[in-house]
C-alpha cells in the first residue's frame, strides 16, 4: 500500500509490471528510465541473470515532483516472467498499488498471456486481494512485429474486466509513457479513499467490485473505458482526460520540450567503486535488436547484485 | 493469512507530522549513542518513512527498495527453516556495513555504519530503538483516517497527470 507521509510531505506508491516471460516488462522500465529527465529519477537497478532474464526484480524510483504540496513518487518494479519464479513474483507484488500487465501480442503467445494473468490472480489471492480491486491496465506490446494478434482478439481473450488497454512497442518506446500515465491516474484516484471507502473486502469469488461510495466512479464504468494508445484527447474517457490539457498543449507547441541535461541531484553522487558493478559483471549484454544510445547507458547502473541478494532471491524463487 | 494480518497489510500507512517528529527523535538518539553513519526507517513495501544521521551519500529510494526486497526474500528462507522470519539481517562490506532490524509488523530499521563503531554497539542500541519505535507504531498501524478527512487535496490525481505531461513532454 502507498505510504502517505504528512510529516515529510511525501506520497509514495508502488507500481508493478507483470506479464509472461520476455513480454517486454524490463524493456518498458528501461524506456521509462530513458525518457525521465535526470532530476526525476534515481538509479535503475536490475537483479537479473547474465542472459538478461529478470531474476528477482528491476526497480527504478520515479519522482514526479510536488503536487498540492506533496512530494509524489512512484516506485516502479518489474517481476520475472518465467513460470518458475512464481513465488518471487508474489514477493514483488506485495504492497502494490497498481499493476500494468504487459502482454505479448505475438500470435503464438496467447496461452502464455492467459497463464500469466491467472498467475497474477493467484498471487494476489495469496496476499488476500483480487484483481478487481487493484488499479490495473493492460498493455499489448510488440505491436511492431509482423505476427501479432488483432487488438479485438486480445481484448476478448485477455481483458475480461474491460480495464483500460494500451498498445505499445516497448523496444521503440512507443506507448510506454501513455501506459504508465494511464495506470498512475487510477492509482492516484484511489489514494484519497480510506479503506472503508474502497471496495469491501474480502469479496466472494467472482463477485463484482461494489463501490461503497457513490462519489467514486463505478469500477464497472471505469473499466469499460478502453483507451487505445493514440486516442485523441477529445475522445478519451472522461476519467482519463486532464482538464488542464489545453494549457499544456499550448505550452508544448512552444519549441521542443525542454529536457536539459540537468546536473545530477545531490543524493546521486557517483557511487563508490565498491557499489558499482563488480568486475566481470556487465551491463545487460547487448541484445542485437536493442539500440541503446551511449550517453543514456552511462546513466544506468545495472547492479548485478552479488552473493547475498541474488542468493536470497534464488532461495525465494526456489520455494514452493 | 489471519484476518488481523490481512487487515494490517491492507491498511495504508499514514504518518502524521507528529509521528515523524517522534520517530526522528528516536533515530537521532540512536545515531548519537551508536555512532552509526545513518539510520533509515523503511516500510516493508520499500517506501522510506524517515532518516537521520549523515546526509545520505546514496540513493535512499533504491536502498529502501532493495532492503525491503532482501528482507522479503530472507523471510522465505526463514520459513523453509521453520522460523517465522529473521528479525535481524547484517551485510558486511569492506568499508560500510548495513544492518536491518525488523520493527513490529510493517517496518525495518536500516543502519549504515563503518569502523567508527562496532556491530555490537549497533545491535545493542538498535534493539533499544526498536522497542521505542514499536510503541510509536502501535498507534500508526492501527489508525485509520476518518472517512471525511482528506489526506490529499481534491484534484490531486489531475494535477499529477498534468505534471507527468510536463515531465515526459511529447511522450505523454
Ligand atoms: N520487437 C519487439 N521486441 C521487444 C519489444 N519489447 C521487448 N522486446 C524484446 O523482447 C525481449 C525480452 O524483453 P524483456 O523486456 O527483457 O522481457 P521481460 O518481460 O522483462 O522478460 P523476463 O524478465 O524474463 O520476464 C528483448 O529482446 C526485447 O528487446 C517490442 O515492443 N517489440
Ligand atoms: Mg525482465
Amino acid at each position: 500500500m502507498a505510504q502517505i507521509n504528512l510529516g515529510r510531505k511525501e506520497v509514495s506508491c508502488k507500481i508493478v509490471y507483470y506479464g509472461p516471460g520476455l513480454s517486454g516488462k524490463t524493456t518498458n522500465l528501461e524506456k521509462v528510465y530513458e525518457k525521465t529527465p535526470e532530476d526525476n529519477k534515481g538509479r535503475m537497478t536490475s537483479i537479473a541473470t547474465e542472459g538478461d532474464r529478470t531474476l528477482f526484480f528491476d526497480y527504478m524510483p520515479l519522482d514526479i515532483g510536488t503536487i498540492s504540496g506533496m512530494h509524489t513518487k512512484f516506485q516502479l518494479y518489474t517481476v520475472p516472467g518465467q513460470t518458475y519464479y512464481k513465488s518471487t513474483r508474489k514477493l514483488v507484488l506485495q504492497g502494490a498499488d497498481g499493476v500494468i500487465f504487459v502482454a505479448d501480442s505475438g500470435t503464438d503467445k496467447i496461452e502464455e498471456n492467459a497463464q500469466s494473468l491467472a498467475d497474477l490472480r493467484d498471487n494476489l489471492a495469496e496476499n488476500g486481494l483480487t484483481l478487481e480491486e487493484m488499479p490495473f491496465v493492460i498493455q499489448y506490446n510488440k505491436r511492431d512485429l509482423p505476427d501479432v494478434l488483432d487488438i479485438a482478439i486480445l481484448e476478448e481473450k485477455l481483458n475480461e474486466g474491460k480495464v483500460p488497454h494500451f498498445t505499445a512497442s516497448a523496444v521503440t518506446g512507443e506507448g510506454v509513457i501513455p501506459t504508465l500515465k494511464g495506470l498512475s491516474r487510477i492509482v492516484l484516484d484511489n489514494l484519497n479513499k480510506t479503506s472503508s471507502q474502497r471496495p469491501a473486502r474480502p469479496k466472494p469469488a467472482g463477485a463484482q467490485a461494489a463501490p461503497a461510495q457513490p462519489a467514486k466512479p463505478a469500477p464497472a464504468a471505469q473499466r469499460q473505458a478502453v483507451q487505445p494508445a493514440k486516442t485523441p484527447a477529445s475522445q478519451r474517457p472522461a476519467h482519463l482526460a486532464a482538464p488542464a490539457k489545453p494549457a499544456l498543449a499550448a505550452k508544448r507547441n512552444v519549441g521542443t520540450p525542454a529536457r536539459p541535461a540537468a546536473p545530477p541531484k545531490g543524493v546521486k553522487k557517483p557511487v563508490r567503486p565498491a557499489a558499482g558493478r563488480p568486475p566481470g559483471a556487465t551491463a545487460r549484454p547487448a541484445r542485437s535488436a536493442r539500440p541503446v544510445a551511449v550517453p543514456e547507458k552511462k546513466n544506468m547502473t545495472w547492479i548485478y547484485v552479488s552473493a547475498g541478494a541474488a542468493a536470497a532471491a534464488l532461495v525465494a524463487a526456489l520455494l514452493l | 493469512m489471519s484476518n488481523i494480518e490481512k487487515e494490517l497489510v491492507q491498511n495504508r500507512l499514514v504518518f502524521y507530522e507528529n509521528d515523524i517528529e517522534k520517530i526522528n527523535k528516536v533515530l537521532q538518539a540512536f545515531i548519537t549513542l551508536s555512532e552509526a553513519k545513518c539510520a533509515m526507517l523503511i516500510d516493508k513495501e520499500g517506501h522510506m518513512v524517515t532518516n537521520a544521521g549523515q546526509e545520505a551519500q546514496f540513493d535512499t529510494d533504491t536502498i529502501s527498495a532493495l532492503a525491503a526486497g532482501s528482507f522479503a526474500a530472507t523471510k522465505e528462507m526463514a520459513k523453509v527453516l521453520g522460523e517465522d522470519e529473521f528479525s535481524v539481517l547484517f551485510h558486511q562490506g569492506k568499508v560500510d556495513n548495513i544492518q536491518l532490524t525488523l520493527i513490529g509488523d510493517r517496518c525495518l530499521l536500516a543502519v549504515v555504519f563503518d569502523e567508527r563503531t562496532t556491530i555490537g554497539m549497533v545491535r545493542l542500541y538498535a534493539k533499544e530503538a526498536a522497542t521505542r519505535l514499536m510503541e510509536i507504531f502501535k498507534v500508526v498501524e492501527k489508525r485509520e483516517p476518518s472517512a471525511d478527512e482528506k489526506l490529499l487535496k481534491d484534484g490531486f490525481s489531475n494535477d499529477a497527470g498534468n505534471k507527468m505531461d510536463d515531465l515526459f513532454g511529447e511522450d505523454a
